[in-house]
């Protein structure tokens, strides 16, 4: 019995480090492949023992990736940071208070993750040109454009975020900040936020990943001036040659500021998400 | 790893496995927190603040709310029912340049996608549609299915769990285009590495299939998709079994329960609430999955891994049939709206217990 147990045990065991390795090597193949002679790798050799970082001092000058870049992370944060702040006035009012009205609203939120994404970005193109037309506002392949969308588009998941945190934040700590001359706004400012602190650099990053992950609406409201590296990125796949080993560098460099993010803020990120699953 | 909710159980003792750092107020007579706070909201619990505060204690959620959602009502609301008009509409190459303006058509977009078998556009939806279902199907239920197998694994106490645990997590962040451009450059088929594995080192198969184009283009979508999704729901599923208090599964075992029927009897009953919403909100987002097709295959997939999303793009903007696309945006969302009540109908009971 003790026996068959231990070899379960082994197997298990060992079919979870392959499991691990399986998930993994995608990732690990991109990193060497992305260290490969584009030559060789466009017949599928692979040299692993000279390793080269040709393609990641080539891919700066190739297309202009410091452009998409910038884009990228401007508009992700700044979207970032609009919805964030506020998903957390909204998110707190969802988690403490029950107000007419509040039901409506929670599920309007809800509501507006059942609709495509298209359906929000023809009225929104159309409406960008109407506005390039007629007034001086200019929306159309601009930071600030495409700020303002994917603030709005990822408001409503933030909401849900923060209201989660919200929930598991003790309500003693505003009665207490009250007891003591708060007003309830007050302490929200002065007790509630700074404990929610974790919970709103959580959400700031998530938002942030989801606006930098964007692809639909970048692929159709930007052409150049506001480019962002999901659309960027395919210029090393010309027209007139394959930049396999470029693109691949690009990959992982337009990875890393994502990969440092989230594992500096994890224990927070998990922790939200899991209560927010949860919540619903 | 804390977990502030519980799927259910209001027997659960005061000590609160690993994320009881904070409780030291000796609140032994309350449920643990989190919990506490969800329930207040929906129970008749007396008001303890009168007189003045409790004008602010009504004023005060608007104010909060205000910013989103005039925000929301500016920038989300009213262009959806934009995009609702536009579905009206006749707006195509010739009438483009009215914008809005452009002539109404009534229900003329819906019939033709719906009912016009004579018209490319009516069979592209058709073949779009079958392919987002088959797409939404493999996709959701194996990275489900994958994920909580995976979770289970976690689960055992195995030697580096926490290493594990946090690299198991790093596929999930790979942004979605970088994953894209990967699978595409894996996916080759005269030198990619799959086929390399497929054909020359196991010799699985005798020639080299094209993954990029054709009937197997759908999986070169779909497995991309669950590699990237599965530690999501592994995640998911891993906190939910945590919360599982051990005594429960010891008494099923005590009563001769093998794993399989703990599993079946204990387990998954209590993951059905994370099962539910994860099917929920998987469903969504494959439905509507435009990034994996279009960064791999460019804005024409082929008709084999056409989906909904990308079809109505390259109609509206490649080809200027913004009134088509805003018609078949506005069928997607009834079908979101059958799905959300399908799954409403049968999940109910679970989500009350969650509650």
């Amino acid at each position: 019995m003790i026996t068959r147990r231990a070899v379960t045990k082994l197997a298990l065991d060992a079919l979870t480090w392959l499991v691990l390795a399986l998930m993994l090597a995608p990732i690990l193949y991109l990193v060497l492949a992305s260290l490969q002679d584009n030559l060789r790798l466009s017949t599928g050799e692979f040299d692993l023992f000279h390793p080269t970082f040709e393609a990641f001092q080539r891919m700066w000058r190739r297309v202009d990736y410091t452009h998409f870049l910038m884009n990228s992370m401007v508009i992700s944060a700044v979207a970032a940071l609009l919805a964030t702040a506020f998903a957390s006035t909204a998110g707190y009012a969802l988690a403490r208070f029950r107000f007419r009205g509040s039901r409506p609203y929670e599920v309007s939120v809800i509501g507006t993750q059942l609709v495509p994404g298209s359906m929000f970005l023809l009225p929104v193109f159309l409406g960008f040109i109407w506005l390039q037309q007629n007034t001086f506002l200019r929306f159309q392949d601009t930071r600030t454009g495409m700020v303002i969308v994917y603030t709005a588009f990822f408001t409503p998941v933030s909401i849900f975020l923060m209201r989660a945190f919200f929930v598991a934040i003790p309500r003693d700590l505003e009665d207490a900040a009250r007891v003591d001359g708060c007003t309830h706004f007050g302490a929200f400012v002065r007790v509630v936020l700074p404990a929610a602190a974790p919970g709103i650099a959580a959400t700031f990053v998530y938002a942030f990943l989801f606006a930098f992950d964007e692809v639909l609406f970048a692929s159709q409201l930007t052409q150049d001036d506001a480019r962002t590296l999901p659309i960027g990125i395919r210029l090393f796949l010309g027209a007139h040659s394959e930049q396999y080993a470029q693109l691949l560098a690009a990959g992982v460099v337009s990875t890393l500021p994502i990969m440092v993010a989230f594992f500096a803020t994890q224990r927070w990120l998990v922790k939200g998400l899991t209560a927010g699953a949860v919540k619903g | 790893m804390a977990v502030t909710t519980e799927p259910t159980e209001p027997t659960r003792p005061a000590a609160d496995g690993e994320g009881a750092e904070a409780d030291d107020r000796s609140e032994r007579d309350q449920p643990p927190r989190g919990r506490r706070w969800g329930r207040s909201l929906r129970s008749r619990r007396p008001r303890r603040k009168g007189g003045l505060q409790t004008l602010e204690r009504t004023r005060l959620p608007y104010g909060l709310i205000a910013p989103a959602a005039i925000f929301m009502v500016l920038i989300h609301i009213l262009p959806m029912i934009g995009g609702w008009i536009l579905s009206l509409k006749r707006l195509n190459t010739f009438t483009f340049s009215q914008l809005f303006g452009a002539p109404w058509t009534g229900l003329e977009n819906y019939r033709t996608i719906l009912f016009d078998s004579d018209n490319a556009l009516h069979r592209g939806f058709n073949q779009a549609l079958r392919n987002t279902i088959v797409y939404t199907f493999w996709t959701v239920g194996l990275t489900l299915a994958l994920g909580l197998g995976v979770a289970l694994l976690l689960n055992r106490p195995i030697r580096g769990q926490r290493i594990i645990r946090t690299l198991m997590l790093t596929p999930w962040v790979v942004p979605s285009f970088v994953m894209a451009t990967l699978w595409q450059f894996m996916w080759r088929s005269d030198v990619g590495v799959i086929n390399d594995m497929l054909v020359d080192w196991t010799h699985l198969l005798d020639h080299r299939p094209i993954w990029l184009n054709g009937p197997n283009s759908l999986w070169a979508i779909v497995i991309p998709s669950v590699w990237r999704g599965i530690p999501l729901a592994m995640l998911i599923f891993l906190a939910g079994l945590q919360a599982i208090p051990e005594e429960l599964l010891e008494a099923a075992e005590m009563d001769g329960a093998g794993p399989f029927r703990q599993f079946r009897y204990v387990t998954f009953p209590l993951l059905r609430p994370l099962f539910a919403v994860q099917l929920l909100f998987g469903v969504i987002y494959a439905s509507y999955q435009f990034a994996v097709p279009y960064v791999m295959m460019g804005s024409n997939p082929g008709p084999h891994a056409d989906l909904l999303m990308t079809l109505v793009v390259r109609e509206s903007f490649s080809n200027n049939l913004v009134g088509f696309g805003a018609a078949a945006s506005t069928l997607m969302m009834i079908g979101m709206l059958f799905w959300v009540a399908i799954w409403y109908g049968a999940f109910r009971r679970d989500l009350e217990l969650a509650r």
